[in-house]
């Protein structure tokens, strides 16, 4: 049990508690009045949970999370729950239920939305552990690491406190990484090119610790002739982790960041990095956040890269990467981000041999890092376990690579390399298009 | 939380096995630490040059420092640095430079 | 049977009836009085796919992995309901007064017997299943008794006291979870808008662009 957490809950006060619940009200459409009030409780949502699949016990079944609220929505908002709440398991929020839910929605749960699919009535959990994050972040119990990568992101623009001068240099050196890999000194990572078509943004982790897949990127872009641009300041950081905590202004507020980009920029299209989070944030949430449509679309840079091939602006041969290749899907960008297809047909194009999981796509495993679960220490053993069922489907593949479209998921694979000695290497889609491009001559490539 | 023994005395370390006093490293535990959490028996002198100017940046600046600064300073190639820390530089050579977890995807 | 809509018990199924559609209207009405959300973001799919979709291929056990690996309980839990539909639709006819054609009640007797049997089946895992039995809450055994019972005696004796389990079965429908006879239309038809509009339902995808 967190002490960090209890020293919390000693603190909270009746009004607290009630402020609790307003958000929670508020967070509350007929959509989840009708969520909260359908569970038959049947439990056959326990197997759709890695956390279960690897632990099974009752705490880690979907609908026992689920429970944790409703029982609460009973006891305030239903008369059942005020005249009978033993009958229909009522429960007053109090300090025990806010641990409860604390426990559930944060602790055991990357709202990967796998329980949903498999739900008897049909009933998207996330929608409801989103709406409790989000009221015990009005009750301050948000856990702090989560929380500080978002103040990051309101402070400075990008979630790892980058500077803009760190940011540029590393962009610089990229470029030049790049004119010597493609042996064209005209090849260009642009930076705030006025009226580019597609405005490009990455995750800050690709800046600050991992650039070649920023590079690999760069170099399809290059390949393809494309007209892009990245921000130097403000709009290239792609992450929004208020998705986790709930808060919606903040997250309006982080995800201004692109749109005001793409107005100072007058670019056409803004493209999301290989980020499961950034891109449901973006594409779907963003508009909702920030109470607007938006005047451009919002797309995918695996939805680019299947048009580049499907057009025969780039070329690749598969033979390049002839080790088998199994693919992941992120949970954000697939099962809550309808973004399926594309990034397989990208690979089959560009990798000799595709080895799909048991079971992919809309049915896949959360690789257990999603949910912000990657920024919460305290959770971080339960994490491991839990990505278990992941290492587990990866070794079934007998893949030597797991292409991964997401860099929150990169990075839990890659402890779970380690954790389950998967000896496998952990790419983005990109970095494995990069590497089968068939290079254009200089020629081709200029206009 | 876990610990690791040094020197007979357990130090604190974080669930993500990050020190939880950033304050008390000092070589000889970066060393304890290359052994218990990354798995490196012996630290080179690349190893070094890479931990002691991760853990100046953090004296100075408290940060961590970008892979772009870490390259530039001990003159090696990226790819060498993700082959000295196998878990990256992040949770590789940061944690051993005794630096508490970096936010973000890390 | 004679016309049973006057006696007084039959009087009173009626009223329990009227009870329990009134009663799920007004937690209709308290769902709607949330409010609704018009979503800003372009759709990627078609919202009515979507949920055509979840109202179909969606339960099938080619799509739901917690159908192919729970076949008994997903048998059990269509007998258990296909019982109850059974029973009611008994219950009006006789209610009326009409008689069933004989051609028709070994297929009825049938249908009540599978639904009593799944009723009785779904109860014995909860009782018996550790975890199960930590899920539920006195709701969930009270509403299937109720249930159950109702299906049960309309097979073994449908008389007075069937009538009477009618009127429990009618009584309880909104105030515990057999609300879920309203609410699962309401979610899924929520769940299936969702996915239709982000292009995950229907499989394949009906994408806009």
């Amino acid at each position: 049990m967190s002490t960090e957490l209890e020293q919390k809950l000693d603190t909270l006060t009746d009004a607290d508690y009630a402020r609790g619940l307003e958000v929670f009200r508020g967070g509350l459409k007929e959509a989840e009045a009708s969520y909260l009030n359908a569970c038959v409780r049947c439990g056959l949502c326990a197997g759709g949970c890695h956390y279960h699949r690897t632990e099974p016990e009752l705490e880690n079944v979907p609908g026992r999370k689920l429970d944790h609220i409703a029982s609460v929505f009973k006891a305030h908002f239903t008369t059942m729950g005020r005249l009978a709440p033993g009958l229909v398991g009522a429960k007053r929020f109090d300090r025990d239920m806010a641990r409860a839910w604390v426990d559930a929605v944060f602790g055991r749960c990357t709202l990967c939305g796998r329980c949903s699919m498999n739900c008897t009535i049909g009933i998207p959990l996330p929608a409801l552990f989103r709406a409790a994050r989000r009221a015990l972040g009005a009750m301050g119990l948000v856990p702090e690491d989560l929380q500080a990568t978002v103040e990051n992101s309101l402070q400075h623009g990008n979630n790892m406190a980058i500077e803009r001068e760190e940011w540029v240099e590393t962009v610089e050196w990229m470029e030049e990484e790049l004119q010597a890999d493609t042996g064209d000194p005209e090849a260009r990572i642009p930076l705030d090119k006025q009226g580019a078509r597609c405005l490009f943004t990455v995750n800050p982790r690709e800046a600050k610790f991992f650039p070649l897949s920023l590079q690999a990127s760069a170099k399809v872009f290059w390949a393809a002739g494309e007209d892009w641009t990245l921000a130097s300041d403000g709009g290239w950081d792609l992450t929004n982790y208020a998705l986790f905590t709930c808060e919606d202004d903040q997250a309006a507020a982080i995800v201004k960041n692109l749109t005001d980009a793409m107005t100072r920029l007058g670019c056409q299209v803004l493209v999301i990095g290989e980020c499961g989070h950034g891109y449901q944030s973006a594409r779907w949430m963003g508009p909702e956040w920030l109470k607007q449509r938006f005047p451009f679309p919002v797309v995918s840079i695996l939805e680019l890269m299947d048009g580049y091939l499907n057009e025969g602006r780039i070329h690749v041969d598969s033979a390049r990467n002839q080790e088998p290749v199994t693919l992941h899907d992120p949970c954000n960008l697939v099962r809550h981000g309808g973004i399926s297809e594309p990034q397989r047909r990208v690979l089959r194009r560009a990798v000799a041999n595709l080895v799909e999981m048991a079971p992919h796509g809309v049915e896949n495993y959360c690789c257990g890092g999603g949910g912000g679960q990657l920024a919460m220490s305290r959770y971080r053993n339960r994490r491991l376990a839990a990505g278990k069922k992941k290492a587990d489907q990866i070794r079934a593949t007998g893949a030597k690579v797991v292409a991964a479209p997401c860099h929150n998921c990169i990075d839990q694979l890659s402890e779970l390399n380690k954790e389950y000695q998967l000896k496998v290497q952990i790419k983005t889609v990109a970095e494995l298009v990069a590497a089968a491009l068939i290079v254009p001559t200089h020629s081709e490539v200029l206009p | 939380m876990s610990g690791l023994m040094f020197h007979g005395q357990a130090v604190a370390l974080n669930e993500e096995g990050f020190l939880v006093d950033p304050g008390i490293w000092n070589e000889e535990l970066a060393l304890a630490l290359a052994q218990a959490e990354e798995g490196l028996e012996a630290l080179t002198e690349e190893h070094w040059s890479v931990i002691r100017f991760i853990r100046g940046h953090f004296e100075e600046k408290q940060g961590a420092p970008m892979v772009r600064a870490v390259c530039k300073a001990t003159g090696l190639r990226l790819q060498r640095i993700y082959e000295l820390f196998p878990s990256g530089p992040a949770k590789g050579a940061c944690k051993l430079a005794g630096l508490p977890k970096p936010d973000g995807c890390v | 049977m004679p016309n049973q809509l006057f006696t007084p018990l039959g009087t009173a199924v009626v009223a329990a009836g009227v009870w329990a559609v009134a009663g799920l209207l007004v937690l209709r009405a308290r769902a709607r009085a949330f409010g609704s959300r018009q979503p800003f973001a372009a759709a990627a799919g078609d919202p009515a796919a979507g949920i055509r979709y979840a109202f179909t291929g969606a339960m099938s056990p080619g799509a739901k992995e917690s159908v192919r690996e729970h076949l008994p309980s997903y048998g059990l839990g269509l007998a258990f309901h296909g019982g109850i539909f059974t029973a009611f639709a008994l219950l009006a006819l006789s209610l009326a007064g009409f008689e069933l054609p004989r051609s028709l009640w070994l297929g009825a007797r049938a249908l009540l017997a599978l639904g009593a049997m799944g009723g009785l089946g779904l109860l014995l895992k909860r009782l018996l299943k550790a975890e199960l039995r930590g899920l539920s809450r006195p709701d969930d055994f009270v509403s299937n008794l109720l249930a159950t019972a109702f299906v049960a005696l309309a097979l073994v004796s449908p008389g007075q006291a069937w009538l009477l389990s009618a009127i429990l079965l009618l009584f309880y429908a909104p105030l515990g979870k057999i609300r879920h006879c309203l609410f699962f239309f309401m979610a899924r038809s929520h769940f299936g808008a969702f996915f239709g509009r982000r292009g995950v339902f229907p499989p394949g995808g009906s994408h806009v662009h």
